[in-house]
């Protein structure tokens, strides 16, 4: 397997870590809305994962940038400018103060992410089939 | 309870009647029967024709009445189909209350009721009454609400005027009459028989709680037709003058709840199956009526159902039971945290702080002997007090690592008050020469406060901080971030947010150990108070503002004196929840105000302040099919006593399909309370302008709706602009939103003071608000001879004027107010002898602008005028304490601008005049037309 057979790879596996997030944020926010879990709990939860998320989707545009994959890069870019933006602001975390005010935008958000995601997992799982079978002929 | 039929005179039985819910007395030799208890002496017979005359010849007769009415005024539509429906009914529902009661006491109930009525006084009750009769609204003025109740009792009389009656005004040819804001709010014409108790406290008074519309639409669709934005204005904790009567509490602990949605019994609740049960207003559930409802648990006999406090009273509290809580009743905990840097020595702010508290202390609520209280002052290092009991001395321990803040003692720092009263007036009268040569400039203001929490965290309380600086060293330091170049730009917005996530999670970390901050600022620099007010306002407390505070103005020490005197007299009310409750297909959908959401309903109030307000908007979710929907607010909370209690405030609202109901119904006050808070929140969530902007077009959406749907104009374009007579001042009162401190378009106004300004946006009650975008002007030069005397209802006032600088004179002497400052505008041809009378200078020349105390002088035009600015001070509920300015026509521009600004109706640099805003508004509406 080379280069690009590896690095499709490690995207599906990374956009189904990424697709699980955005499941888990979506069940937390459908709980907040039942009153199963309070906003600083939730929060408190959530947060510990806003930046690991950033994070890994920063690092796969990285490496796809790295490598000269400049479709899957360019189909990335708006999510990572979308979230350097949000940093930048400073209002990348959820905030228990405004959490019901602005839940219908966060869980839009997680929905458009989750769709996302899921458009790229199957994106990276056709292309590592094409690298492989690139590969074998 | 107590069947009637021992109370009967003979040949008469009562037969309880399940339908509707009410005794039914017949007279058993001839089988006549009748709703109203039969008496067998005389008092009633003249008052009632003897023997109940055939409903039918009532109908007949009140339908007619009705018909006439209507056509007279509406041209014989938009009423009709409601009110001969309500013709049909077959019988009263006033004389539910108390069957055998009311027969005994015939007439004088109706006295009675009338002084009950003047107890429980709302905003419009409060304000002075207006003798002057010329200055009276010419049109139609509804009865009160409770009048109409009255009515009911003595044979509905008034059966024509049911329901709203819309009034179509031309706002181009009527001018805004300030008299009109202190109309009551549009009366709630509930459906007969929807409430079992004849009391005209049935329904929370407006000034506990109201709704944007007094007859609700009855689906979405409908509300946005209407545009009116629903809503709900809550005071559930308003403080009660003197003579005001106090809120019932039912001390049996027999708390009757819908088991499905928890509702509490109110007057609105259904009796059914012979009384054993009771069917919910909002869910319509049957729930059983708890064995000792009718139980008279102090006399230990049986007790009148009828008489309970909680089926006749809007507004009532519950003593709880033991289930209610969650730990037992903690002690109240004040904790004073007090700057004293260099700058707040030399302000004097620590002096009269100190001073203040040391006389307040038999004021601070104590009954139980449980409360308790610490000192901690702060400059760059903290500097506990250890108040040991039993006389000996105070002792001051130094912490100056605020890295890691940790207590120095572990005892001793926060002390009972009544036990170490002496220790503590000692410090107290010594704190400020303590720190007399304090030259440390700075604030650890969040080391202090983390301090504060871990002394007060394991009980929860009140922080009161006092500060005059920036916090600069320690977690939450700020920066001053006061930028003149962004003020009036689109990134002025970010100002008004909180610059370090620390006072907000901090605010929650408070939230949580049940602690209430309030916030004393008196920089004269910036201090941010954007920043600081996120922690009174996530914790319920209260933020208050004395920029450029000096005590050596007295004015300024007696101001600041009163309001923190004030705040700490306040009945403490610890641990709240509040939950708003509402009919099946309403919901609450977002909440404005000083507290934490909890859960999507929910609000936490570590401590229940007094007097602040709370806005809450409401969604028709689907279409509401019962005749009227009920309201319901629940306050959960411990006294400063020690017990649980839970203050319940219940508003029932008719349903219509009718939009001209809708529109007539309409209450102006909350709309503009709730347009306050909305606009507020828009301005920190997107910018300023577009909270302009949502300001302005909603009054557009308003009025395009009432043309369509309400004139003859229909879509096209009209040479009026129409709008019904209880919305004429609504878009005054918009216009003095958009040239409030908080939302006014200007780059000269500082960020500090217009963040404080926003603070009282979103929690001053609608009897506050009112004045402070819509003030009040006073001619007092040419006052009728009453004005200042002590009439019927204490100090007549003069007849507010409308705000425009027109009806200024030049000899004139004229007091404008807004709540919050009172300015005295002495016009510059003022006759010597006025100076002399009022001032006590030989002319106009000698006269100072600027904050003064007026004095009282042996003359009666002197007192006068004394008494209208005392009446003004005290005239409405909340601790503020107006500073009165002297404001000369040809004196220093500053004052002078900042006093014209009241005058909201005129022309104001880029700001339009109510003529050109009304002009502007007729444009939008005719132009968007198609
Ligand atoms: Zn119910």
């Amino acid at each position: 397997m080379g280069g690009a057979g590896w690095l499709f790879l490690f995207a599906v596996l990374m956009a189904a870590g990424l697709l699980f997030t955005m499941v888990f944020f979506i069940i937390m926010f459908s709980d907040l809305e039942c009153d199963y879990i309070n906003p600083i709990d939730l929060c408190n939860k959530l947060n510990q994962f806003v930046l690991p998320e950033h994070i890994a989707h920063a690092f796969l545009a990285t490496l796809f940038l790295l490598s000269g994959q400049w479709v899957a890069f360019l189909l990335n870019a708006p999510l990572l400018a979308f979230n350097i933006n949000k940093i930048r602001g400073g209002n990348h975390m959820y905030d228990a103060t405004e959490i019901f005010r602005s839940l219908p935008n966060h869980k839009k958000e997680s929905f458009i992410k989750l769709g996302f995601y899921l458009l790229s997992f199957f994106y990276y799982l056709y292309r590592m089939i094409v690298a492989l079978i690139a590969d074998s002929e | 309870m107590a069947s009637p039929s021992q109370q009967l005179p003979p040949g008469w039985a009562a037969e309880w009647d399940a339908t509707n819910q009410r005794y039914l007395f017949v007279e058993t030799t001839t089988g006549r029967s009748q709703w109203e208890p039969p008496v067998a002496g005389p008092e009633i017979v003249g008052q009632e024709p003897s023997g109940s005359p055939p409903p039918a010849h009532h109908h007949g007769k009140r339908r007619q009445y009705a018909a006439g009415q209507t056509q007279a005024y509406y041209g014989g539509d938009s009423l009709g189909p409601s009110a001969p429906q309500y013709g049909n009914v077959p019988q009263q529902p006033a004389q539910l209350f108390t069957p055998g009661l009311a027969a005994t006491e015939g007439g004088g109930q109706f006295a009675q009721q009338q002084q009950i009525q003047g107890g429980q006084q709302g905003y419009y009750a409060q304000e002075p009454e207006y003798i002057n009769g010329p200055q009276q609204p010419v049109y139609p003025v509804q009865p009160p609400a409770q009048m109409g109740a009255l009515a009911d009792q003595f044979g509905q009389m008034n059966m024509g005027q049911k329901g709203p009656r819309l009034f179509t005004t031309n706002l181009l040819t009527s001018p805004p009459e300030p008299l009109e804001l202190r109309q009551p709010p549009p009366e709630i014409f509930l459906p007969p028989n929807s409430c079992i108790s004849p009391s005209p406290l049935a329904n929370a008074d407006s000034s506990y709680q109201r709704c944007t519309v007094n007859a609700l639409p009855n689906s979405n669709s409908l509300l946005n037709k209407a545009k009116i934005p629903l809503g709900l204005i809550l005071t559930p904790y308003r403080s009660l003058k003197e003579g005001e009567e106090p809120v019932p509490v039912v001390t049996d602990t027999v708390i009757a709840r819908c088991r499905r949605c928890r509702t509490y019994i109110n007057p609105y609740v259904q009796f059914i199956d012979g009384g054993n049960r009771w069917r919910c207003c909002m869910c319509s559930l049957s729930n059983e009526v708890p064995q000792l409802f009718d139980w008279d648990q102090a006399r230990n006999q049986p007790g009148d159902r009828w008489a309970r406090a909680e089926l006749n009273h809007g507004v009532v509290e519950f003593v709880a039971p033991t289930e209610y809580m969650v730990r037992p009743p903690q002690p109240a905990v004040y904790i004073f945290l007090i700057d004293v840097s260099h700058t707040a020595i030399q302000s004097g702010m620590v002096a009269t702080a100190t001073r203040t508290i040391l006389e307040n202390l038999d004021r601070i609520p104590d009954e139980s002997g449980r409360t308790k209280v610490s000192i901690i002052a702060f400059d760059t290092s903290l500097y506990f007090f250890s108040l040991p009991p039993g006389g000996a001395d105070s002792q001051m321990l130094v912490v100056s690592d605020i890295d890691d803040v940790f207590l120095p003692k572990p005892t001793d720092l926060l002390v009972n008050l009544s036990e170490a009263r002496a220790t503590l007036e000692t410090l107290l009268g010594r704190l400020s020469d303590m720190f007399q040569d304090n030259h440390t400039i700075g604030s650890a203001l969040g080391p202090a406060l983390q301090a504060a929490f871990q002394l007060i965290a394991p009980i929860g309380g009140k922080i009161m901080v006092l500060s005059s600086s920036l916090p600069s060293v320690g977690t939450g330091a700020l920066k001053n971030r006061e930028d003149p170049k962004i003020l009036g730009t689109s990134k002025e917005s970010g100002l008004l947010q909180a610059a370090s996530p620390f006072y907000k999670t901090f605010a929650i970390d408070c939230s949580r150990a049940q602690v209430s901050v309030d916030m004393f600022l008196f920089s004269s620099g910036y201090q941010d108070v954007a920043t600081l007010a996120c922690l009174p306002h996530y914790t319920a407390g209260q933020t208050y503002f004395y920029p450029a505070f000096n005590a050596s103005r007295t004015e300024d020490a007696i101001k600041f004196a009163h309001e923190f005197g004030e705040v700490l007299a306040q009945p403490i009310m610890l641990e709240a929840v509040m939950r708003v409750r509402a009919s099946k297909n309403l919901r609450m959908s977002s909440f404005h105000g000083n507290f934490f959401v909890r859960s999507t309903d929910l609000l936490a109030m570590p401590a229940v302040p007094q007097d602040l307000s709370y806005a809450i908007e409401v969604q028709i979710e689907d279409t509401i099919t019962a005749p009227f929907v009920v309201f319901q607010t629940a306050v959960l909370h411990t006294t400063c006593y020690g017990e649980r209690r839970i203050r319940v405030v219940t508003t029932a609202v008719p349903v219509t399909s009718n939009l001209s109901e809708v529109f007539a119904s309409a209450d102006q006050v909350a709309i503009a309370t709730l347009l306050a808070n909305k606009a507020v929140e828009r301005s920190i969530t997107h910018k300023l302008e577009d909270a302009r902007d949502a300001l302005f077009n909603k009054m557009v959406e308003i009025l395009i709706a009432y043309k369509s749907s309400m004139t003859a104009a229909g879509a096209g374009a009209s040479a009026q602009l129409a709008v019904s007579e209880n919305l004429k001042m609504l878009p005054v009162l918009v216009l003095g939103l958009l040239k409030s401190v908080g939302i006014r378009q200007s780059a000269q106004i500082p960020p500090d003071l217009r963040a404080y300004a926003q603070a009282l946006l979103t929690s001053l009650p609608s009897q506050l608000l009112i004045p402070y975008i819509y003030p009040n002007f006073y001619a007092l030069h040419s006052m009728p001879p009453e004005c200042g005397t002590v009439g019927e209802q204490g100090v007549i006032m003069p007849a507010p004027l409308p705000l425009t600088s027109e009806r200024l004179e030049r000899h004139g002497l004229y007091l404008i107010e807004d709540g919050q400052t009172i300015f005295l505008w002495v016009g510059r041809d003022a006759v010597p002898q006025l100076v002399i009378d009022v001032f006590n200078l030989p002319n106009y020349e000698m006269l100072r602008g600027g904050k003064v105390t007026l004095p009282v002088l042996d003359n009666p035009f002197s007192q006068r005028v004394n008494a209208v600015i005392q009446k003004t001070r005290e005239m409405r509920r909340g601790p503020y304490y107006q500073h009165l300015y002297i404001v000369k026509e040809d004196g220093e521009p500053p004052l002078r601008l900042w006093a014209l600004s009241c005058l909201i109706q005129d022309r104001a640099d880029v700001l339009p005049s109510y003529q050109q805003f009304i002009s502007q508004l007729k444009d939008k509406v005719n132009g968007s037309s198609y």
